[in-house]
Parts: C-alpha cells; sequence; structure tokens
C-alpha cells in the first residue's frame, strides 16, 4: 500500500516535470518576442496567423492541401522505393550472383547525398512533380535496400536449417523463412525512409515549388512572415512524429509475433 | 528388439568433418561408422562439445561431410532427404508462425492442400498435448510447450526416422522428466526410427534400446551397449543402477 502510494507520487512529479518543461519553453519564447517582435512572432500573433490562413489560402491552395501535396509525394516515392527496394534488397542479401554483379556499382551511387541530384534532375525534368517524386525515391530507395539486405544476411542459421530439413525450395525459402525473418529489418528501414522522406521532400519544394510545406516556408522567408515560418516548422514537426507512429502501427500489424517493442 | 529381427535402416560409413579455420585444421567427427536398425530407439551419448551436432546434421543433409557416406535403405543419399527428421537442440521454431502453422510446414513445403496438412498436423499437436494452443505463437509458450511443437512438426512430415538433438537439454529437471515419458510414449505409438542425441547418462540407459558411446573430441564411437532391460524402466533399478555405473567409467566427462 505505502509502495503504490509512492509511486503514484512520483509518477506526479514526473509528469509536472514534464509540463513545467513545456511551460518553460513557451515562457522563454514570450520573453524572445517581447525582446525581439520583428525576429520572434509572440504565440498569440503565430495562433493569429494560422487562423488567418485558414480563411484566407495562399495561391488559393487551403493549408490542408499544401500539407496533403508534399505527403503525397512521399508517399509515392516511398511506396515505390519500398517495392523495387525490397527486391533488390533481398537479392543482394541473399544471391552472391546478383552482389557481385550489382553490389559494387549500388555502393558507388549510395553515398552521393540526394541533394546533390537537385542541379541534374532540375536540368533534365524541370521543376515539375516529377523530379520532385524521384529526388524523394533517391534518397529512400537506398535505405530501404542496405536494411533489406542486411535483415536477409542475418536471418538465423538455424531458421534456415528448418527449411533445409523440409526441402524447401529457393522460392519457397525466400518466402516461408528469409522474407518473414527480416521483416523487422525492412520496417526499420521503411520507418526510416519515411523520416528521410519527408526531410528530402521539404528541400525539393523549398528548391522549387507551387505547392506544399516546403513551399510555404520558403514563401515565409521571401516575404519575411515569421510566423508563417512557425507554422510550417509545427506541422512539419508534427507530421514527421506521425509518419513514425504511423510505420511502427502498421509494423505491429505486420509482425504480431513481435511483442518487445 | 531381438537381435535376429535387426534390418538396417541407415548405415553410415566412415563420416568425417573437418573445418578450416583461418590456417590451421580442426576435425570435429573423425571416421564414425555406424547401423541404425528400423524401428529402433538409438541413443547417442557423448559429452558436451564432442562434434554431436556436427555428426547429427551430417546424417541429416544439413551439413555436408568432408568425406564419407550415409546410405538409407541401402541406397547412398546426399543432402537432406524427406524420410529424415529433426527435432532441433535450440527448436528453431519460426516465431513468425503459430504453433500450427510451425508445426504444418513441412507437408506445407511439400504442397499438401491446407485442410490435409491441418488435420495432420492437429493430430500430432492433440498427442503431445497442445490441444487448444494452435493459435498461439512460440514465444507465448514455455520452453517445455516449445519442445512439444518441435517433436509435433518432426512428426507431422511423417518421416522414417528421427533425429532428436539433445531436445530436453535446456528444460528443467521435472519437465525432462515428463519429457522423456512422453518422447517414449509417442514412440510406441507411432513406430519410428529414433536417433537421440543425449550427454546425460541416466537420460540414454532410460531411453535407448541401445547406446552408442561416443568419446570426447573429435567425435569417435567408443563403444556400444546393448540395453536388454524391460520397459518401463526405473532409474533405481540394479541393472539400471549397473548400466549405468559401468558406462560412466567409460565415458570422459570433460566438458
Amino acid at each position: 500500500m505505502e509502495k503504490i502510494k509512492k509511486r503514484f507520487i512520483s509518477e506526479i512529479f514526473y509528469s509536472i516535470l514534464s509540463l513545467s518543461s513545456i511551460i518553460l519553453l513557451i515562457l522563454g519564447w514570450m520573453y524572445l518576442a517581447s525582446k525581439r517582435p520583428e525576429l520572434f512572432p509572440s504565440p498569440q500573433e503565430t495562433w493569429d496567423r494560422l487562423i488567418l490562413f485558414l480563411e484566407k489560402p495562399i495561391r488559393r491552395i487551403p493549408l490542408y492541401s499544401h500539407v496533403l501535396d508534399s505527403l503525397r509525394r512521399v508517399g509515392i516515392a516511398v511506396l515505390l522505393a519500398c517495392g523495387f527496394g525490397i527486391v533488390l534488397g533481398t537479392a543482394l542479401g541473399w544471391s552472391r550472383l546478383v552482389k557481385s554483379t550489382f553490389g559494387t556499382i549500388f555502393e558507388l551511387i549510395r553515398p552521393i547525398p540526394p541533394i546533390a541530384w537537385v542541379p541534374l534532375l532540375t536540368i533534365w525534368f524541370g521543376i515539375g512533380e516529377f523530379p520532385k517524386v524521384l529526388l524523394v525515391f533517391i534518397g529512400t530507395f537506398a535505405i530501404v535496400v542496405v536494411n533489406t539486405a542486411a535483415g536477409v544476411k542475418m536471418v538465423e542459421p538455424l531458421s534456415l536449417a528448418v527449411g533445409k530439413i523440409f526441402q524447401a525450395n529457393e522460392f519457397q525459402m525466400l518466402k516461408e523463412i528469409v522474407l518473414p525473418a527480416s521483416l523487422p529489418a525492412i520496417f526499420a528501414g521503411i520507418r526510416t525512409a519515411l523520416g528521410v522522406g519527408w526531410a528530402i521532400v521539404l528541400a525539393a519544394e523549398m528548391l522549387g515549388a507551387v505547392s506544399g510545406t516546403g513551399f510555404l516556408i520558403t514563401k515565409g522567408m521571401s516575404i519575411g512572415d515569421t510566423a508563417l515560418i512557425f507554422i510550417c516548422m509545427f506541422i512539419i514537426g508534427i507530421i514527421g512524429a506521425l509518419l513514425s507512429v504511423l510505420a511502427s502501427f502498421i509494423e505491429r500489424r505486420i509482425c504480431p509475433w513481435k511483442t518487445d517493442r | 528388439m531381438s537381435v535376429e529381427n535387426r534390418q538396417v535402416k541407415l548405415k553410415i560409413e566412415n563420416i568425417n568433418k573437418t573445418y578450416q579455420v583461418k590456417k590451421s585444421y580442426f576435425t570435429a567427427v573423425k571416421n564414425v561408422s555406424l547401423e541404425v536398425y528400423k524401428n529402433e530407439f538409438l541413443v547417442i551419448l557423448g559429452p558436451g562439445l564432442c562434434g554431436k551436432t556436427v555428426l547429427l546434421n551430417m546424417i541429416a543433409g544439413i551439413e555436408q561431410p568432408t568425406n564419407g557416406k550415409v546410405y538409407l535403405d541401402g541406397e547412398k543419399i546426399r543432402g537432406t532427404h524427406k524420410s529424415i527428421g529433426m527435432v532441433f537442440q535450440k527448436l528453431g521454431l519460426l516465431p513468425w508462425k503459430t504453433v500450427m502453422e510451425n508445426t504444418e510446414i513441412g507437408p506445407k513445403l511439400a504442397g499438401v492442400k491446407k485442410s490435409e496438412r491441418q488435420k495432420k498436423a492437429k493430430n500430432f499437436l492433440d498427442m503431445v498435448g497442445l490441444t487448444g494452443f494452435e493459435k498461439s505463437y512460440p514465444h507465448q509458450l514455455s520452453g517445455g510447450m516449445k519442445q512439444r511443437v518441435g517433436i509435433a512438426r518432426a512428426y507431422t512430415n511423417n518421416p522414417d526416422i528421427l533425429i532428436l538433438d539433445e531436445p530436453f537439454g535446456q528444460l528443467d529437471a521435472q519437465t525432462r522428466y515428463s519429457m522423456q515419458d512422453e518422447i517414449l510414449r509417442i514412440w510406441q505409438m507411432q513406430k519410428k526410427t529414433i536417433i537421440f542425441v543425449t550427454n546425460n547418462i541416466e537420460e540414454a540407459i532410460y531411453l535407448g534400446d541401445r547406446i552408442i558411446l561416443l568419446g570426447k573430441c573429435p567425435a569417435e564411437i567408443k563403444k556400444i551397449y546393448d540395453i536388454s532391460l524391460s520397459r518401463p524402466r526405473n532409474v533405481m533399478d540394479s541393472g539400471f543402477l549397473e548400466l549405468r555405473k559401468m558406462i560412466s567409467s567409460n565415458m570422459d566427462l570433460a566438458v
């Protein structure tokens, strides 16, 4: 009884602690805003700007459409990256032949940061939808491939022995043993890919776009609208966190045997 | 089993396994030849780390011998064979499959229809006492239950020969005793040739028709014992104790 009471008190203590850190942050924000109003919009101003935005869209595109545009670009790119990446990753991890054929080329192209592709993609494809999706694809494909290949390589030899003793052929071995065993690694890759993809799409939109969250934040910069920039940054953070939660949710649904997370 | 009725099911001829570790060689199994009779309960007894698992893996076809041959019903075999099943020391249940999915994997890979293979699997799951656990995942089961799934899985594939690699080594003593009775009961219900590996003398005498005693590394056959005690055996029986004394004096208890 005494113990439970103690636990309860410490729970309250820690809740208050985390709440007060948030309050402190907002107080600091308000302080900075009062000192340098031209650099820091106050919380009140930021809120008013959000309301204004909701009432009067920028470029006649409502806020949620800007967000959805960015999300759509990431979604298509990551979906394609998963489709191709899981196939190539499995092949690289499983087959010596594929690894010797494509492994080196892949290792040479992989370290090029996605942003370094921007000039070429712009010259080749302009600033439409396609180069943006392609840029996110380039940045996320490698992540899925590397994680999948690592997962395939790390399948327990004992699980492979089980496949062998029951006379699995190559295809059955992949379908029944190798791929399910690699699913947690593949999902780790997809989660990272979503996060990185979200970052890349913002970069792509900041460099040239007529819609999207990245466009909004650059717009805020060009007209000196710090409140708009703040709003965008909040939204970007919240969406990023939601994507991570979504990935975990899907992973739990698809890998019900993984209970340790 | 009387000596006259013995019919050779599996024959291992001069099998060897040598690994290359950097620049030196390491021999795990050296010149082992043995015959396994049809429907016998053969126990291979040897100290820990003496290459028993390597020997078994070669018999099962999971590992290739450096040299030597394995004959099944007089025919030379290479690699795994559908007539040889295995219960692994470290279980080898697939964590992403339910108990039912783990158990039915043999016939599934062989292309047997779902209803048919699930009926078979259910039959053996009932036999090992796992009725009602078909939809559980391995991580939800206790050690003894997991090992039962391993046994049901091997039986569902209906092999002629079943290899059990120290199957009860990681169980607590109580569970271990009940599993020993269980495996004997199943063996008497569904006659199969069993190769049972252990490092425990008492377990060996309790279970086996014959005991093959291995020496320390590399695995080499030291002695073969015929156990003629009638079943069910009593570990406190004078015949039992005598055998136990005799075998332990010959066993290298090096671990």
